[in-house]
C-alpha cells in the first residue's frame, strides 16, 4: 500500500517537473520600448472620441509569417502609445476612421528604446478660439468653424458636457445638438445644465466641443476643459 | 530529486509494457460506430436523410427564439433577470456566419449522393436540392453580414502536406456576385423541389427556394439603392462591399417576380382563420403548428428528443402562469408597442395624459390599448390580458391622490394595502433588480406556447421558429413594386397585410411605410437588424442620444388609482419611463453595417480584403 501511494505521489511530480522544465524556453521578457505619438494637424494635436476603442491606427511589422497589424488606441486629446519590441515598424491610420479625410500612407518608424512619432492628417473641419465657460447653470460656448479640406459639409456640432474628465458623444451628461453652422464667424452657444441630475448634484462638470461632418464615422473634437 | 527520477522510469517502463501487451488482443481492432464511410452512409436512404437533418440543424442564426437575449439588443425586449444590461454600441461580430465547415460538409454530402446508386433518381434530385439550399442559405447569411466572401462552388478542399495552398485560397466574391450566386442557385434548386408542402413545413420545397430568391434580391436591390444615397457610400475598391447603383432596377424586378410566384402560385395564403378575432388570427398564424396555411420554412421542434425544444416559453412565460420556477427573463419594450398604429391613427403611441397633462384614467389597463393593430395582441401579452384564458396581471403599483397631487407606491410582491388592494403585481413591472419579475410592462405572446407544460425545465415547448412565410413575400412585393414606382401594385400588396391587421389602407406606398409595416409584422422574426441595416437606417434609428425615442429603451407602468370618494378611484392610470434595466441608447456606428473579418482568415488566405472602417 506505501509503495503503491509512493508511486502516485511520482505520478504526480512527472506533470509538475514537466511544467517546470517547459518554462523558460520559449517565453521572451515583455517589450520594454515605447512608442509615443500624437495625431496631429499643423503641429497641433487633434482632439477625438477616446472612448470604445473609437479611433485607432495600425502597426504592422514586415518581415513575420502573419501580416495582422497591432491596433494602438488613440486619447481623447490626440496621443497614442504603444508598449513594443525595438524594430522597425509601419504605421498607417485605419480605413475611413476618424475625422479627417482617408489617408492611408505608411509612416515608416524605428523603435528603439523611445520613439516619438506625429501623424500628420487632414481634417475636414477644425476649431478654433474655442471658449468655454460656466455661466450660472449654463455652459457659454464661443468657438469658430474653419474648413481645411472641404467637399464634406457639416453634419452638426455638439456642445457637450460631462461629469468626468472623458467627454464625448457617447459619454456624457448633456448635449446639445446645432445643426446649420457654417464656417467662418464666431459662433456662441449656450447648453442648459439647469434640470442636468449631476449638474445639480454637484457633480464636476467638463466640457468640449464636438463637430461632426457629413458621412464620417468620427468627430473632430475640442480638447476637454473642467469647468468645475 | 534522483529517487524520484528513478520511479518515473518505472512508471514509464510499466506503462510501456501494458500498452505492448494489449495491443495482442484484438480489442482495438473494432469499427468505429461514429465515423461512417461514404458507403455507409450513402448506401443507406435513411442515413443520407439523417446526414441532411443534421445541415437543417445548423442554420439558426442572428435572433431566434433559443437564444432569446438576442430580443433585447435591439429596440424589441429588455431583459428583466437580474441587473441591467450596459449594450451600448455593437461588437463588430455580431451575428457574423462564417461556416465553411458546413459549406464543406454539404460538398462533400452531394459529392457522395451524385454517386451513388442506391437512391432512386427523384429521391436523389430533391436531396441535392434540398443541400444546395442550405448551402444558399449559409451563403447568404454570411453575405448579409460581410458582404460578399469566397465562392466555393462543389469544390471539396482536400489538403495534402507539401501541396500548394495558393490554389486553396479563393478571394472574396464581389457583394453582387454572392447575391447573384444566391439568386441563381434558388432558379435551379427551385427546380429540383417538390412544390407540395411538408410536414409543419419543416423542410425546403420549391416555394422556400423562392422566397429566399426573392429575400436575396430585394437584399441586394436595397443595398445597391440606399447604400449610394448615404454620404458616403460604403465600400471596398474591389466591390467586395458596395453594389453599383445601377443594378438596384434589376434586382427589384428579380424580387417583385419571385414574391409573385409565391403569391399567385403557391399552397400558402395569409391565414385568415378567424376574421372575427384578428388577434387571435395572427398568434395562430405565427405560433400554431397545426393546419398552418401562412408559414413556408421553420425550424421545427417536437417532443420527446434530446435537445429538440425550446426554453423561450419556460423562460418567458409570466410569474402568474408559470409552471416551473423559470419565468420573465425578458418582456417586449414600450417602442415596439408603440410602432403598432391604431385602427384609423397611424400615430401608435399610447394614449396616457390629455392635453393639460392630466392622466387619463381607464377602467381596466387593458382598455388603453383598444382600437390597436390587431397584431399587437398578437405579439406582446398587455397588462390584464388573457393568456391561457386568464388574465395576465401587470401592475406596478398605487398611485394615491394626496392633497392634490399623486403619490406613488411601490409594495412588494403581491402585496395589498390595508382596504385588501393590491399594490404591485407578483408579474411586476418593477424599477428594480429583481430577478425573473417583469421590469418593461409587456410579456412575449409571438412563439409563447399554450401547450400543458411547455414552460417546465423537464419538457420544454415544440414551438417551431418560422424563416420564411407568406406575408414576407407579400411585403418583398410591395417594397419591390414601390421602388420599382409601381404605387397600385404596392398599394394593393401591403394593404392585404393592415387588413388582416384591421387598420385602416394606405393610398400610397413610401419607404418609412414599408419599415414601419415590417418591424410589427415581423417582430421577433429576426427582420428588424438586418433591414434597418439593408435600409441605412441603423445609424438613424440606433443614434446613441441619450432619451432618443428611437434609440433609448422605454417602459410603461400601470398603476391602480387609489383615490376614495372620487370618480376615478379603482381605475388605472400609467407612467412611461425609460426602461431602468438597459442604461445606455442603442448606438449603431458605420462600422457595424459590415462585419470585421478576422484577421485570422486573412492571415490564412491572404487573398480575403478587409472590410471597410477595419
Amino acid at each position: 500500500m506505501i509503495i503503491t501511494m509512493r508511486k502516485y505521489v511520482n505520478m504526480l511530480l512527472l506533470p509538475a517537473i514537466v511544467a517546470v522544465s517547459s518554462c523558460g524556453l520559449d517565453n521572451y521578457d515583455e517589450p520594454e520600448s515605447k512608442l509615443l505619438g500624437r495625431v496631429v494637424y499643423n503641429g497641433e494635436p487633434v482632439g477625438v472620441r477616446g472612448t470604445g476603442e473609437a479611433v485607432q491606427l495600425q502597426l504592422y511589422q514586415d518581415g513575420y509569417e502573419l501580416h495582422s497589424p497591432i491596433p494602438v488606441y488613440v486619447g481623447q486629446d490626440g496621443t497614442f502609445e504603444a508598449k513594443l519590441f525595438d524594430g522597425e515598424y509601419k504605421l498607417v491610420t485605419r480605413d475611413n476612421n476618424g475625422p479627417w479625410v482617408n489617408d492611408r500612407d505608411t509612416t515608416v518608424i524605428n523603435v528603439k528604446g523611445t520613439a516619438n512619432v506625429d501623424i500628420e492628417v487632414t481634417p475636414f473641419y477644425t476649431l478654433s478660439n474655442v471658449q468655454l465657460a460656466l455661466n450660472g447653470s449654463s455652459v457659454n460656448a464661443s468657438f469658430q468653424i474653419n474648413e481645411v479640406a472641404g467637399g464634406r459639409d457639416i453634419d452638426y456640432v455638439l456642445i457637450l458636457a460631462g461629469k468626468t474628465s472623458f467627454v464625448d458623444d457617447v459619454s456624457y451628461t448633456e448635449r446639445l445638438e446645432i445643426k446649420g453652422l457654417t464656417p467662418g464667424s464666431t459662433i456662441t452657444e449656450v447648453l442648459d445644465l439647469a434640470n442636468n441630475a449631476d449638474f445639480k448634484a454637484g457633480k464636476p462638470v467638463f466640457a468640449r466641443i464636438a463637430l461632426r461632418s457629413v458621412g464620417k464615422d468620427q468627430a473632430i473634437y475640442s480638447q476637454v476643459v473642467r469647468l468645475r | 530529486m534522483k529517487k524520484s527520477s528513478i520511479s518515473i522510469f518505472k512508471v514509464l517502463m510499466l506503462a510501456g509494457g501494458i500498452t505492448c501487451f494489449s495491443s495482442c488482443s484484438d480489442f482495438l481492432e473494432r469499427q468505429p460506430d461514429t465515423i461512417m464511410t461514404d458507403d455507409q452512409i450513402f448506401g443507406d436512404e435513411v442515413m443520407v436523410r439523417s446526414v441532411l437533418a443534421n445541415y437543417y440543424g445548423r442554420v439558426s442564426w442572428g435572433q431566434h427564439i433559443s437564444d432569446d437575449y438576442t430580443y433585447t439588443i435591439l429596440d424589441e425586449a429588455g431583459k428583466s433577470d437580474g441587473g441591467p444590461d450596459n449594450i451600448q454600441g455593437y461588437s463588430n461580430e455580431l451575428w457574423r456566419v462564417y461556416d465553411y465547415t458546413l459549406i464543406r460538409n454539404i460538398n462533400q454530402f452531394l459529392k457522395g449522393l451524385r454517386e451513388t446508386t442506391a437512391i432512386a433518381e427523384d429521391e436523389k434530385q430533391t436531396y441535392e436540392g434540398e443541400a444546395r439550399f442550405l448551402r444558399a442559405w449559409t451563403y447568404f447569411n454570411m453575405a448579409r453580414g460581410m458582404g460578399g466572401m469566397p465562392i466555393v462552388g462543389d469544390e471539396v478542399f482536400e489538403y495534402e502536406s507539401g501541396m500548394d495552398i495558393t490554389v486553396l485560397q479563393y478571394p472574396r466574391s464581389t457583394e453582387a456576385g454572392i447575391y447573384d450566386y444566391i439568386i441563381g442557385e434558388c432558379d435551379a434548386i427551385s427546380t429540383l423541389l417538390s412544390d407540395k408542402k411538408n410536414t409543419h413545413s419543416a423542410r425546403a420545397n420549391k416555394w422556400v427556394a423562392l422566397m429566399l430568391k426573392a429575400r436575396a434580391a430585394i437584399y441586394a436591390g436595397s443595398l445597391a439603392n440606399y447604400n449610394n444615397k448615404m454620404p458616403s457610400p460604403i465600400k471596398t475598391p474591389g466591390g467586395e462591399v458596395g453594389i453599383p447603383a445601377d443594378r438596384a432596377q434589376g434586382y427589384y424586378e428579380q424580387a417583385l417576380a419571385a414574391a409573385q410566384d409565391v403569391i399567385n402560385n403557391s399552397p400558402y395564403q395569409l391565414q385568415l382563420n378567424k376574421p372575427d378575432d384578428l388577434q387571435r388570427n395572427f398568434y395562430e398564424a405565427l405560433s400554431i403548428k397545426d393546419n398552418n396555411t401562412e408559414v413556408i420554412w421553420a425550424h421545427d421542434r417536437i417532443y420527446p428528443g434530446t435537445g429538440q425544444q425550446t426554453s423561450f416559453t419556460t423562460r418567458n412565460i409570466p410569474g402568474s402562469h408559470a409552471e416551473d420556477i423559470d419565468r420573465a427573463y425578458a418582456g417586449p419594450i414600450l417602442n415596439l408597442v408603440e410602432d403598432f398604429e391604431y385602427t384609423d391613427n397611424r400615430n401608435g403611441a399610447i394614449h396616457i395624459r390629455d392635453n393639460q397633462g392630466n392622466y387619463i384614467f381607464y377602467d381596466d389597463p387593458l382598455d388603453a390599448f383598444a382600437n390597436k393593430d390587431a397584431r399587437l395582441g398578437g405579439t406582446v401579452i398587455l397588462p390584464n390580458a388573457l393568456f391561457k384564458g386568464t388574465p395576465v396581471p401587470l401592475q406596478a403599483g398605487q398611485k394615491i391622490w394626496n392633497n392634490g397631487s399623486w403619490q406613488t407606491v411601490v409594495g412588494q410582491s403581491d402585496e395589498r394595502d390595508a382596504a385588501g388592494r393590491l399594490i404591485t403585481s407578483a408579474n411586476g413591472p418593477v424599477r428594480n433588480n429583481d430577478p425573473y419579475v417583469n421590469k418593461t410592462g409587456f410579456f412575449f405572446r409571438k412563439f409563447l406556447d399554450e401547450a400543458s407544460g411547455a414552460s417546465t425545465r423537464g419538457r420544454n415547448s415544440e414551438m417551431w421558429f418560422p424563416r420564411f412565410r407568406f406575408a414576407e413575400a407579400v411585403l418583398i412585393a410591395a417594397e419591390a413594386a414601390m421602388e420599382l414606382g409601381q404605387q397600385p401594385v404596392a398599394v394593393g400588396y401591403i394593404n392585404q397585410i393592415r387588413e388582416r391587421a384591421g387598420i385602416q389602407p394606405l393610398t400610397s406606398v413610401t419607404l418609412d411605410d414599408i419599415i414601419q409595416e415590417r418591424r410589427v409584422e415581423f417582430a421577433f422574426e429576426n427582420h428588424r437588424y438586418w433591414d434597418l441595416k439593408r435600409f441605412r437606417r441603423a445609424h438613424i434609428v440606433w443614434n446613441g442620444v441619450v432619451n432618443s425615442p428611437t434609440a433609448q429603451q422605454y417602459a410603461l407602468f400601470p398603476y391602480l388609482v387609489v383615490a376614495p370618494g372620487t370618480a376615478n378611484d379603482g381605475k388605472y392610470v400609467f407612467d412611461r419611463q425609460v426602461f431602468s434595466n438597459s442604461l445606455h441608447p442603442r448606438f449603431f456606428e458605420l462600422r457595424n453595417y459590415y462585419n470585421f473579418i478576422d484577421l485570422g482568415w486573412q492571415n490564412a488566405n491572404p487573398k480575403i480584403v478587409l472590410n471597410p472602417f477595419q
